[in-house]
């Protein structure tokens, strides 16, 4: 049995959640209060998560705490390893990864702050989450003027989607306006149409695309 | 350009903190109507409070509902009731505090607001094709000057985390503070009986709150974890509808927005806020 | 030189463009924004192309959030749904059951699409004129630029390549060829995000070939340029963000409804298209003069002024959103004289005609677990705007269709893209009719509504057999095209015309509007009991005695306006605003 040890609000947990959502692979979610209670700090949660970090996955004794290879994991579980981490494109999803990294660091850090009401310097955190979301905006921008719909290259949505999607759905609860970057916004309303999307607090669901509407037009 | 508080918000009482936040000896700070705050609970448990720019003056200061309020100008000798709380046989929780770029009061009309539900909190307070809002009662209650809101009903897929199937559920609102509501909400478990939930608005500044979420519950299944979670989940939710709200300031011109009939509760709370007086978080109606 | 005496970019009455064609892909929303208005930028199936202030009415909350339902847009916080073209709004989920009786309508901004720029302005009437480009144009990647409008036009039109010329494009543009790249001559449009904060949209000649090097390599210069620019801006004092106008809404609809029905505007209409829609059924196509026609919502119909001064309600077959011409059709009648004659025989295509703005007695409700719509003959129009809603929504519903024959459905267009949803019942005796309808309304479900509409005697059946399966009285649906309740006019009173100054006594067992007639008052009437809702009349003081069907309770209650055909006096005198 799939466990994952899970917290609401963590975008982190929120890429794991997205992706069992899309496998459709049955798992268990087991509730950890990071906040208020910081419960990532006990020593049962310790035993797991050395570091004290979510998400953690625990497929029948094997634990995994690290993102990329917890979403590696599911994709292969899944037997989706070829779509999802396609040989051909794992050098690209693994720069996509460092990306996801690099929001955490400046978007959802600001977030947090804003959040939890501690800490500062969240104009240096905003700005530097502009950079990489200009970089982001201008990659998608060229990608779909090739014809391409998502990160890496395919036809099929990759784990590079799925690693990046959370931090940048979840950036204007940072402050970070996405108004400026109008590719960004069009990627999300992909990544949320794929079947099996699943929202949290804070994302909200696109309309359904349907190109076979009867009605509704002159 | 910030408002300069008026004497009705100056002497109001305003949460900063959760009490068991605060441990002994570790001096903590934080932001009040622009202002910066420090605290500090000593070693007997008392609590101090004073501004950062003057380390002479220790504020008012006392400790409710599981949190600490402070304030910055004379407030009255105590907070406004809530007789449940000191049931014995109830979980008093404090589910988190959570930054949020709005005004206090509109996060306060949010949550006066039911038709929201269906669409916010979809699939666990609400569900379409179940938006309807049924007529309630709305008054300002003279003898103890807040807005009340009663005989509230809406049809919820998942009412709380003791319920497993839709129910229409009773709710009473009320509004005892400018930037405080308390909701009651019928227990599965009790019928006779209601949980109480609480969000406290701390205004850091006009567009900047920090909600204090409070829950007392006669929920004796579910763990404490799974409580926070729930109540998180929710605010959650209504956050990037509050963070999208334009503007960011509550307008009490009543020609600023369209209410309808659902809206009742927000009108009082606006009118009451005019009257009062509030002029921090809002954009006054036009004199 | 043309930067330095370009206009300002608080130049509120020019057009600039606020996106790109690109950026408004099917069932998408755009967050735009010109000189700090911010505005919800999308397309709807139709093509058209809305641009509204970004903010829903109701609570303010951002409509770029929201979601393109393809017709209607849908806010994000409480469902209220806005019509494409008219942004007015045409469902409010928290009262299912009643239509939004007043008309609350989003602030709108004017849109033209051209050389593969969408553009807007915030002024009501300035005309668009973009001088002419030959060939095909290729959009560049817009670039974002955290400077005021001003400074980004100037230093454009500095790195243009030395000695080359600059065409001046007012407001805040420029045709030139970049230093960086020679020989590729493009035009640079600068849009006013706010006081410091613009855009780059440049168009340039499409190349033959693949288009994507030469946009890299524009993106590759103008990234640079920003670079150069927001460093240049960061050493000077940048103006404060411009404060949004926030424009108020009416004293109507700041105030809690209920609120009455103002007295009802006519507007003039073509016919555009006058065709069979089944046997003895013409269908009639009216489309607006210029631009739309008002909103409406499934279910509504409207006045139509005859040739022979008849004045006749028919219900509208639109789907949403369809707001460029109405849809009516119209059966033939026998009897000489009638408002079904003159439209068989003397309407033609081409015509202007006179017809009221939409109006709704019979509310769609999208609650529903499930809709049954039972439709018998011509009675099928309004049931055609419905389903078609419900089905734009994808929300559940089922519809039974009651003709005499196949050649007798009416819209069979309509009906065939409505699919297997519909089940017919054709040329069935009233005996048969009977059996079916019992069986079709034989188990009543939680939270389902019927809808039915047809000739009086088939609407009764329907509800006699659903009221005996057990339907609740609230979940069937009707609209009154008559007026059946018994009616009184025992009493006599006095009415007072207040702008005619004349005092008249309305006798008893004769209406207001036959006394105000006696007198040389002549106004709009129709069906004269209290129906259709023509002679909808002000009252300024007095109790009035309702005795239609067409006014809602909470109208009644409000006591504000009348039917004279019908209704009468509880005091003993009545002031109308007449």
């Amino acid at each position: 049995m799939i466990i994952l040890y899970d917290f609401e609000l963590s975008a982190e947990c929120y890429a794991v959640r997205l992706l069992l959502g899309f496998t459709g692979l049955a798992h268990e979610i087991r509730p950890v209060d990071m906040f208020p209670g910081r419960e990532q700090d006990e020593a049962w949660f310790r035993a797991l998560s050395p570091d004290g970090t979510l998400p953690v996955l625990d497929d029948d004794g094997l634990v995994l705490t690290a993102l990329p290879a917890i979403l590696a994991h599911i994709a292969a579980r899944s037997g989706g390893l070829g779509r999802w981490w396609p040989a051909a494109a794992r050098d690209e999803i693994a720069r996509w990864f460092a990306h996801a990294e690099s929001l955490a660091d400046s978007a959802l850090r600001a977030r947090w702050i804003i959040t939890t009401g501690d800490g500062h310097s969240l104009p240096v955190l905003q700005a530097r989450a502009h950079a990489l979301l200009r970089t982001l905006d201008r990659h998608v921008w060229f990608a779909e003027k090739s014809g391409a719909d998502w990160l890496a290259a395919g036809a099929h949505p990759s784990l590079a989607d799925v690693a990046v999607f959370p931090a940048v759905a979840l950036c204007e609860e940072g402050g970070i306006s996405r108004q400026d970057y109008p590719a960004i916004r069009r990627w999300l309303d992909r990544v949320r149409r794929i079947p099996g999307f699943h929202v949290m607090s804070g994302v909200f669901p696109a309309g359904p695309a349907r190109a076979d509407v009867p009605f509704g037009s002159q | 350009m910030s408002t300069t508080p008026s004497a009705a918000v100056l002497n109001l009482w305003y949460p900063i903190s959760a009490g068991e936040d605060a441990k002994p000896g570790q001096r903590r700070s934080t932001v009040l109507l622009d202002q910066g705050l420090n605290y500090e609970r000593g070693a007997d448990g008392g609590l101090t409070v004073w501004r950062a720019t003057d380390g002479a003056t220790a504020l008012p200061v006392i400790e409710r509902y599981g949190f600490i309020w402070t304030s910055l100008g004379t407030p009255p000798a105590e907070l406004f009731p809530i007789p449940e709380y000191a049931e014995s046989d109830r979980f008093n929780i404090c589910a988190g505090s959570i930054g949020v770029n709005v005004s206090a009061p509109r996060a306060i009309e949010n949550f006066l607001d039911m038709g929201h539900f269906p669409y916010v909190h979809t699939g666990i307070l609400g569900e379409e094709p179940h938006t309807e809002v049924k007529e309630y009662d709305v008054e300002i209650s003279g003898e103890r000057d807040e807005v009340l809101a009663t005989r509230c009903r809406f049809f919820q897929p998942q009412a709380a985390l003791s319920a497993s199937e839709g129910i229409e559920v009773e709710y009473v609102y009320r509004v005892p503070h400018p930037y405080v509501a308390v909701l009651y909400k019928s227990c599965p478990a009790q019928p006779s009986r209601m949980d109480v939930i609480a969000i406290f608005c701390q205004p850091m500044g006009e567009e900047m709150v920090r909600a204090h979420l409070m829950l007392s519950m006669l929920d004796d299944v579910n763990t404490l974890t799974s409580m926070r979670r729930f109540q998180q989940t929710i605010f959650g939710q209504d956050r990037p509808i509050l963070e999208n709200q334009y503007p960011k300031k509550l307008p009490l011109d009543p020609r600023a927005e369209t209410p309808i009939r659902a809206d009742k509760s927000a009108i009082a709370y606006r009118r009451w806020l005019s009257q009062k007086g509030i002029n921090y978080g809002v954009i006054p109606e036009a004199a | 030189m043309v930067a330095e005496t370009a206009p300002r970019a608080g130049h509120n009455a020019a057009w600039y463009p606020i996106a790109t064609s690109d950026d408004l892909p099917f069932r998408h929303v755009y967050h735009g924004q010109l000189l700090g208005q911010e505005m919800a930028v999308w397309r709807a199936d139709d093509g058209h192309v809305n641009a509204w202030e970004n903010r829903c009415l109701h609570r303010g909350v951002r409509l770029s959030i929201g979601i393109n339902e393809g017709a209607e847009l849908k806010c994000q916080y409480h469902g209220w749904r806005y019509a494409n073209r008219t942004a007015g709004c045409t469902y409010i989920p928290a009262h299912p059951a009643d239509a939004p009786a007043r008309r609350i309508s989003n602030r709108t901004y004017r849109v033209m699409e051209a050389d593969g720029l969408v553009w807007s302005t915030l002024s009501p009437d300035t005309p668009f004129a973009l001088p002419p480009v030959d060939g095909e144009k290729l959009a560049l990647r817009p670039i974002p630029v955290n400077a005021s409008p001003e400074m980004v036009l100037t230093a454009l039109v500095h790195a243009r390549r030395s000695g080359s010329d600059v065409e001046a494009l007012p407001p805040l543009g420029a045709g030139l060829e970049l230093a960086d790249l020679p020989g590729h001559p493009a035009r640079f449009f600068v849009q006013p995000v706010d006081a410091a904060r613009a855009v780059i949209r440049g168009i340039v000649a499409r190349p033959a070939g693949d288009p994507l090097p030469l946009l890299r390599q524009f993106d590759d210069v103008l990234e640079a340029l920003r670079e150069v620019i927001e460093a240049d801006a960061a050493r000077v004092e940048l103006p404060e963000p411009i404060v949004p106008v926030y424009q108020p809404v009416s004293v109507e609809l700041s105030s809690m409804p209920p609120i009455t029905i103002g007295a009802q505007n006519t507007l003039r209409v073509v016919v555009r298209r006058k065709f069979p829609a089944g046997a003895d059924i013409v269908g009639l196509e009216l489309g607006a003069l210029e631009g739309h026609l008002p909103t409406f919502q499934p279910g509504a119909h409207i006045d139509l002024h005859l040739p022979n001064g008849l004045v006749r309600q028919y219900s509208l077959t639109n789907g949403p959103g369809e707001q460029l011409s109405y849809v009516i059709g119209v059966k033939r009648e026998p009897t000489p004289g009638s408002g079904s004659q003159a439209v068989h025989e003397v309407v033609r295509e081409g015509d202007v005609v006179a017809i009221s703005e939409p109006r709704n007695n019979f509310p769609l409700r999208r609650d529903a677990r499930k809709t049954l719509f039972i439709a018998g003959g011509i009675g099928i129009t309004p049931l055609l705007a419905m389903a078609k809603a419900l089905e734009a929504q994808g929300l559940a519903y089922g519809f039974e269709l009651f003709a005499r024959s196949d050649a007798h459905i009416p819209f069979p267009d309509d009906v065939g893209r409505l699919g297997a949803r519909v089940n017919r019942h054709l040329g069935l005796d009233p005996g048969a009719t009977s059996a079916a309808i019992g069986r079709i309304v034989a188990n009543p479900g939680f939270a389902e509504q019927i809808y039915v509409c047809g000739p009086g005697p088939f609407l009764e059946l329907v509800r006699e057999e659903a009221a005996a399966a057990g339907w609740p009285e609230s979940a069937v649906h009707f609209e009154y095209f008559k007026n059946l309740k018994p009616r009184d006019s025992s009493k006599s009173f006095k009415v007072e015309l207040a702008r005619s100054a004349l005092s008249l006594d309305v006798p008893a067992g004769k209406s207001i509007l036959a006394v105000l007639r006696d007198n040389g008052v002549n106004g709009p009437a129709s069906c004269e009991q209290g129906a259709c809702g023509t002679c909808l009349t002000r009252v300024l003081d007095g109790e009035i005695d309702h005795q239609d069907v067409y006014l809602n309770e909470a109208e009644k209650r409000e006591g504000k306006v009348m039917m004279t055909c019908v209704s009468r006096a509880r005091s003993t005198r009545l002031v109308l605003d007449i």
